[in-house]
């Protein structure tokens, strides 16, 4: 299709110019050196997660001498914005990790190769059917999911233990964790967690276990302005209270374990992602533990097992068949799950997590165990979130800003948030 | 120069002398060494310039093929997005800041240094360093720890952090601007040295004092340069971003505080993916820099004297 490509051209020389006019990005030309493949591979994490990875890569090099892979990797945030350039630019890196709410996309706009082609190299039959489908678009294999990972309530167990409040049990409900909070407030004089009424994973969380969801089935938003306003009424009063934490704490989120309040040594605790919350480690002295998310009153469990993460080949690959060996080394050979443990997640090959699970030490077996508390207990997956949501998220933050900073009520915020969600998903 | 000098010199060697090559010839040679830079300015200004005035008529998310969507982004951006005003507002308010305070530091340091004896070489790197390092990405982000929670600034004036109040925060993305005075400074400089010192003498005989020459003397003489810097500096506060994104660490907060214009078209384009939406933004921006200037060079009839005008 020739006038697709002209307008491929078209547009990246636009983002070209948009990008040198705006920020000077670093251009990201690289030469093979000495005739080898040059692999890029990139991701996002913590320091902890990124010295796993060099070493498995180094592992793979070592079995592939002929292969050599650069590897780069930023927080969250940073990274979805420079993997969407990139992508945009047609230069995508050869192998690139993947969220949940990129897939959807990042295959539809032709950014992904079909995996299923590479199978002599990349060998997908020890994966859980189920979660193998989860990278699937209209039927085809984009991405190969690299661990399962679970919402989590880290928290410092040191300074919990010391405050006298009783240690969270196998569940509460939204309210008895809103209690505790005060009682950890109260006593400790820091904030219990970081403020939730930022984040769209835990308003998910909050609105599952009400029996609702984000998104309805075919991509329209699952909540109403009426729900929203509940809860950011509801984390507006803690806040206030200072049972989570201040404003000016919670804008400087942006998806790294070291900018959380938690992170930063004032709060107690912080939700996040089972497997990014070994970043916690190095930064709490106190020792770091895992309970459960809040459920609905009723009990309802908001949480689920979620695919943590993706891996993916760039269409434009001019490597592919040692891309999708490098997927498959990271996916599925065993020396490599033992040096990434559980940085990324349970892993995913079976076979694997058999032989694994009982080898696993430190923080990796808490994740383990966390999950295995859970298992049986939890309600199934949402379908991939669609496309708009990707900007959505950053969307739901900054509207959250404008409440914790008393200049628009949680009515006001919410109507807004529903007003762009409604723009962003028809788009 | 006269051609009767060399008549000698033509007529000894008329046979080895080059004929001049036609007209057409020499242009393409001119052509040929001018072309990395038409080829530049092709290629890397004027046609993303016409693809970015095609896309801002689309609807464009980086991934599929754009869609042509006629005027709804300028529609959109003028009736429908109150993010878009607040950016507006939000820029408009930095550049009031910005730039007075700039070009007042950088004329109160230009005449410090211009009467200095000793040191003048020094301290002229010394003001004009920060401008050097101040567009970095590294000295934004130590700006950022010195007024965030818990800083340098925080532990000495107990503030709080500026940067993580909605209040405080665009003010500290304008001192990072205003920090960077060393270029304006030294055309300031430049423009002093220019102004001949008899006037000053003549000034004095009359019995003006320091201030009534400052007045009556350097700012009339200066005022094309201070032009010049206004203009200069308007339009490059127009379009700041460096310095917000860095503070907002890419955000624009808190509470958008920071979103300045370019900060908001950034989050169009690269954070949303609405890359149409974010050309569009561009081409008002382009459009409003250009009546600004307008604007500032009409006004400057009325201020700015030009010595050569004196013989009219």
């Amino acid at each position: 299709m020739p006038g697709h490509r002209t307008k491929g051209f078209c547009a990246s020389a636009a983002a070209l110019a948009l990008c040198a006019v705006l920020a000077g990005c670093g251009g990201s030309g690289e030469s093979a050196g000495g005739g080898k493949v040059v692999l890029r591979y990139t991701w996002w994490g913590n320091p902890d997660r990124a010295e796993r990875t060099e070493q498995a890569v180094a592992l793979f090099e070592k079995q592939h001498p002929d292969v050599d892979v650069t590897t780069s990797f930023s927080g969250y945030d940073a990274y979805k914005q420079k993997l969407a350039t990139q992508a945009a630019g047609g230069d995508a890196p050869d192998v690139m990790q993947l969220d949940y709410r990129q897939i959807d996309q990042y295959a539809s706009g032709g950014v992904l190769l079909d995996l299923a082609k590479q199978k002599a190299v990349l060998r997908t039959s020890e994966i859980d059917q189920g979660l193998l489908a989860t990278g699937r678009v209209d039927d085809v294999q984009y991405a190969i999911p690299q661990g399962r990972g679970t919402e989590t309530v880290a928290y410092d167990v040191g300074t919990w233990k010391k405050s006298g409040v009783p240690l969270p049990g196998k569940s509460w409900t939204w309210s008895q964790w809103a209690d505790t909070m005060r009682a950890l407030a109260k006593k400790t004089g820091k904030p219990g967690a970081t403020d939730p009424g930022q984040s769209e994973d835990a308003f998910e969380v909050w609105l599952r276990g009400q029996g609702k969801a984000l998104y309805t089935e075919d991509g329209g938003l699952g909540f109403t302005a009426d729900d929203l306003t509940r809860w950011w009424t509801f984390t507006d009063k803690l806040r206030r209270e200072g049972a989570v934490s201040p404003a000016e704490q919670t804008t400087q989120l942006d998806g790294s374990v070291e900018n959380t309040p938690l992170g930063r040594g004032t709060s107690v605790t912080d939700a996040n992602w089972d497997a990014p919350a070994s970043g916690f480690l190095a930064l709490v002295k106190g020792g770091v533990a895992l309970a459960p998310m809040p459920s609905g009153e009723d009990g309802t469990p908001g949480q689920y097992f979620k695919p943590s993460m993706f891996l993916g080949v760039s269409a434009n690959t001019g490597h592919p068949k040692e891309a999708a060996q490098l997927v498959d080394f990271l996916i599925n050979d065993r020396q490599a799950a033992k040096i990434l443990g559980a940085s990324r997640g349970i892993p995913v090959n079976e076979t694997v997590r058999d032989e694994l699970g009982p080898q696993l030490k430190d923080f990796d077996k808490t994740i383990a165990d966390f999950q295995a508390s859970l298992e049986g207990k939890l309600k199934d997956p949402p379908q991939a979130p669609p496309a708009g949501d990707n900007a959505l998220q950053s969307t739901f933050q900054r509207d959250y800003d404008q409440v914790s900073y008393g200049r628009m009520s949680p009515r006001e915020a919410a109507e807004n948030y529903i007003t762009e969600a409604k723009a962003e998903l028809r788009s | 120069m006269t051609t009767t000098a060399i008549p000698t010199e033509t007529q000894r060697v008329p046979a080895t002398a080059p004929k001049r090559r036609p007209k057409r010839e020499r242009e393409g040679a001119a052509w040929v060494f001018l072309s990395p830079w038409v080829l530049g300015a092709i290629v890397l200004t004027l046609l993303p310039m016409a693809v970015s005035l095609y896309l801002s008529f689309t609807d464009y998310d980086l991934f599929n093929p754009p869609k042509w969507v006629g005027l709804r982004n300028y529609v959109q951006m003028f009736t429908e997005d109150p993010r878009y005003w607040r950016s507006v507002v939000t820029t408009v308010t930095y550049v009031v800041i910005a730039v007075p305070l700039q070009l007042a530091l950088a004329l109160v340091v230009a005449l410090a240094l211009k009467g200095m004896k000793r040191g003048k070489a020094f301290y002229r790197s010394a003001f004009y360093a920060p401008s050097l390092l101040g567009a970095s990405m590294s000295i934004a982000l130590v700006w950022r720890a010195v007024f965030n929670d818990g800083g340098t600034v925080d532990n000495l004036l107990g503030t709080g952090g500026w940067v993580n109040k909605p209040g405080w925060s665009l003010l500290a993305v304008a001192l990072l601007t205003v920090w960077q005075f060393g270029a304006p400074m030294v055309i300031f400089l430049a423009g002093l040295q220019q102004i001949p010192a008899e006037l000053y003498e003549a000034a004095a005989v009359d019995g003006a004092g320091k201030w009534r020459q400052f007045l009556s003397v350097t700012v009339p003489m200066l005022s094309p340069v201070l032009f010049f810097n206004l203009v200069l500096q308007t339009i490059q506060a127009f379009q700041v971003f460096t310095p917000a994104f860095a503070v907002s660490a890419g955000k624009g907060g808190p509470a958008d505080s920071t979103l300045v214009y370019t900060m908001y078209l950034y989050d169009r384009g690269f954070v949303a993916s609405h890359m149409g939406y974010a050309s569009a933004m561009a081409w008002v921006l382009l459009l409003v820099i250009g009546v600004v200037t307008a604007v500032l060079f009409r006004t400057s009839r009325s201020w700015v004297f030009y010595a050569s005008e004196g013989d009219r």
